[in-house]
């Protein structure tokens, strides 16, 4: 195509109001998973070929296990439910048998597998709607097993080079898992629609995507600079200047890497949470501060015996290093009897998140564990001169966080003796339960910082199960009741000295904003996309205007009430933020 | 022994629900079989492929039928599965805030 004539637009469903243009690669997981014609049966061993069938099912559900996991922390623990599904599916009984069957026929596993596939496949395609979609479901088994049974290579979508575009025939549930999306500019798919998951995964990470292309995106190259415009379901090959400019004014607003302040200068930190190694790379792109919630559990999480004292350090450093010149608040393991520990005695309650939780299992049967992590995180901030700040979360009383605290502090005492030559991190409390929030004056005291977790704070205050969704109304952070929690918590730790952050999901909500920032919090930790948005919003606040605003809000009596009154301001502020999100 | 259910999930025995339903299935020793009521054949309710291929919608009936030892258990549990709204999320994450 010469650069004159006009782009030919492939059209297809849009799947986010999001556009930008990047380079093309094509995906063809399959590409190395086509077999040989079988060898003759009678040179195959087919108590050998059951073997490696059994080994690559092992496999197959340790990997799913991850790919669950990965989902439910970046997407949700619906979409992570498709795993749970796959995971059944390689347990099959009657893929098993068929399996087996073809191996006692002299099959080796790879070729017993395709075949026993491909009649239930074939069925499930034969359906309409949502059960055709389960054909999806299969091959992806499929062609996992398949992989690991020819020791195929996992194209690996984690390392993209940034600003690719992947143009893929369909992404299964396992791609969507491993894409990175700070570094995919965009994908489009020939197939698939609005609901695939794909499409799912692409909305709730906030990158721009077309599905159900057809045929027609095979006239794309590899190379070949692409415009995906979400919004209006169209996939542009070597768009024209005023269309890429079009796509950039799309996307998010500018990145600001460095810290901002209100219009009238009062300074507030936007910081990052992060749940992997992998997102530091992130929300350093997005222009992160820092960190405000650095989650640890994956360090513990997937494994059968808990990582050592080295291991954790290890980790630690990275994190700091990620960020020489800011804060990271490294959350202490934060585990219940919600998500079960293999190697820790975790009995299952009733109600996990009234159980033993957090902090209760680091003073408890977790005292240990606790004493290592903490002298990790110190190991840590001695080798790296980033700022290390420590939070313990599920805190209740004023004697757990003194307990916690004297753990450190005999901690910081041993190192010492050992050499090691560095003052104690920042220590901070989360403000997660109901007693905390109102006991923070004497909290704040003891501590350098408060860190606000609203996503507990309103299933507590509001006593509504976060994941139930028959009283999904109730956990809205905009109560009054949250709101006046709020409120009290800044006060009582500004009075105690402590800065006081907030690292829940309300943090990361744009249209608050103003109101946090007039609730007086110092920093706002959130997903790593929102923190542009974020930034610029800080940069268009009046403090005295705020203020009003969250006085306005917190005496409102309903969530409607406050929704409305930040609605109403909004309406000035969005002209402002608009205008400044236009200039790049 | 045999039971019949309405199918209670908005998404009928599909994704989560028909994941949950295998996996507790398996988890008794009696042998459980489903079919839905209208009289088709009963498949084995172990087999992920093959309740899913039932294409069970919410509202519809199912049958459970159990053999075995712990048989009534075994439908016990999953009448409640079946007939619980939300599969409630047991594997909540604890990484939030």
């Amino acid at each position: 195509m010469t650069p004159e004539s006009a782009p030919r637009a492939h059209e297809g469903t849009g799947v986010t109001p999001l556009s930008d243009v990047g380079s093309v690669v094509w995906y063809d997981p399959n590409a190395d998973l086509e077999l040989d014609e079988p060898p003759a049966a009678e040179t195959v061993d087919p108590d050998a070929e059951r073997e490696r069938f059994e080994d690559a099912r092992e496999r197959a559900r340790a990997e799913l296990e991850r790919e669950r996991d990965r989902t439910a922390e970046r997407v949700g623990e619906d979409e992570a439910a498709v795993f749970d599904a796959h995971k059944q599916f390689v347990d099959d009984p009657q893929i098993i048998d068929g399996v087996e069957a073809g191996v006692d026929d002299g099959l080796p596993a790879e070729h017993a597998v395709e075949d026993a596939f491909e009649d239930p496949i074939a069925r499930f395609e034969g359906m309409d709607g949502r059960m055709a979609e389960r054909a999806d479901d299969l091959r992806d088994v499929r062609d996992r097993l398949l992989r690991l049974l020819t020791d195929a290579d996992r194209v690996d979508l984690a390392s993209l080079s940034t600003g690719s575009v992947l143009l893929a025939e369909r992404l299964t549930p396992s791609d969507t898992a491993q894409l990175d999306s700070e570094r995919v500019a965009g994908f489009a798919t020939i197939e698939g629609g609005r609901t695939s998951h794909a499409a799912i995964f692409a909305r709730s990470l906030g990158i721009p995507a077309v599905v159900g292309v057809g045929d027609g995106l095979e006239s794309i190259d590899d190379g070949t600079d692409v415009l995906v415009d979400g919004e209006d379901g169209a996939v542009i090959a070597d768009p024209t200047p005023d269309q890429r400019e079009r796509a950039a004014g799309g996307r998010d607003v500018e990145i600001r890497e460095e810290s901002v302040e209100t219009a009238d200068g009062r300074a507030v930190e936007v910081a990052a949470n992060v749940g992997t190694l992998a997102e530091l790379e992130g929300a350093v792109a997005q222009g992160a501060d820092g960190i405000g919630l650095f989650r640890t559990e994956f360090l513990f999480l997937d494994r059968e015996a808990p990582p050592d004292e080295d291991e954790q350090v290890e980790v630690y450093r990275e994190a700091l290093a990620a960020f020489p010149d800011g804060r990271v608040v490294v959350r202490t393991l934060d585990v219940g009897g919600d998500k079960p520990i293999p190697y820790l005695d975790m009995p299952d309650p009733e109600n996990p998140f009234l159980g033993e939780r957090g902090i209760r299992r680091s003073l408890g049967p977790d005292a240990d564990l606790f004493e290592t992590q903490l002298r990790a995180l110190l190991r840590a901030n001695a080798a790296e001169p980033g700022t290390l700040s420590v939070m313990f979360p599920m805190v209740a009383t004023v004697s757990e966080l003194e307990a916690a605290l004297e753990t450190a502090a005999s901690v910081a005492d041993d190192l010492a003796s050992e050499g090691l030559d560095r003052e104690v991190p920042e220590l901070g409390v989360m403000i997660e339960t109901p007693s905390a929030a109102l006991t923070a004056e004497a909290l704040a005291e003891r501590v350098d910082f408060l860190s606000i977790g609203t996503n507990d704070l309103t299933q507590y205050v509001m006593a509504a199960a976060r994941e139930n969704d028959r009283v999904a109304e109730l956990h809205d952070p905009c109560e009054p009741a949250v709101l006046r929690a709020i409120e009290r918590t800044v006060a009582a730790g500004h009075a105690g000295d402590a800065w006081v952050g907030m690292c829940g999901e309300m943090a990361g909500d744009p249209d608050l904003t103003e109101l946090l920032v007039g609730l007086g919090l110092d920093e706002l930790s959130m997903s790593a996309v929102t923190i542009p948005d974020v930034k610029a919003n800080i940069a268009a606040v009046d403090t005295a205007d705020a203020e009003t605003l969250a006085e306005s809000a917190t005496d409102a009596a309903t969530s409607a009430a406050v929704r409305d009154r930040v609605a109403n301001r909004d309406h000035d502020h969005n002209r402002d933020s608009d205008s400044d999100s236009e200039t790049p | 022994m045999e039971r019949t259910v309405t199918v209670v999930p908005e998404d009928g025995l599909h994704a989560r629900p028909a994941a949950t339903f295998v996996e507790t299935a398996t988890e008794f020793d009696a042998d459980v079989r489903v079919a839905p009521a209208d009289g088709d054949e009963p498949v084995d309710a172990a087999s992920m492929l093959a309740v899913t291929s039932l294409g069970v919608a919410s509202g519809e009936d199912v049958r459970l039928i159990a053999e075995g030892d712990d048989a009534e258990a075994a439908l016990d549990d999953l009448e409640e599965l079946l007939t619980t709204p939300e599969t409630e999320s047991a594997a909540e994450s604890s990484s939030g805030t």
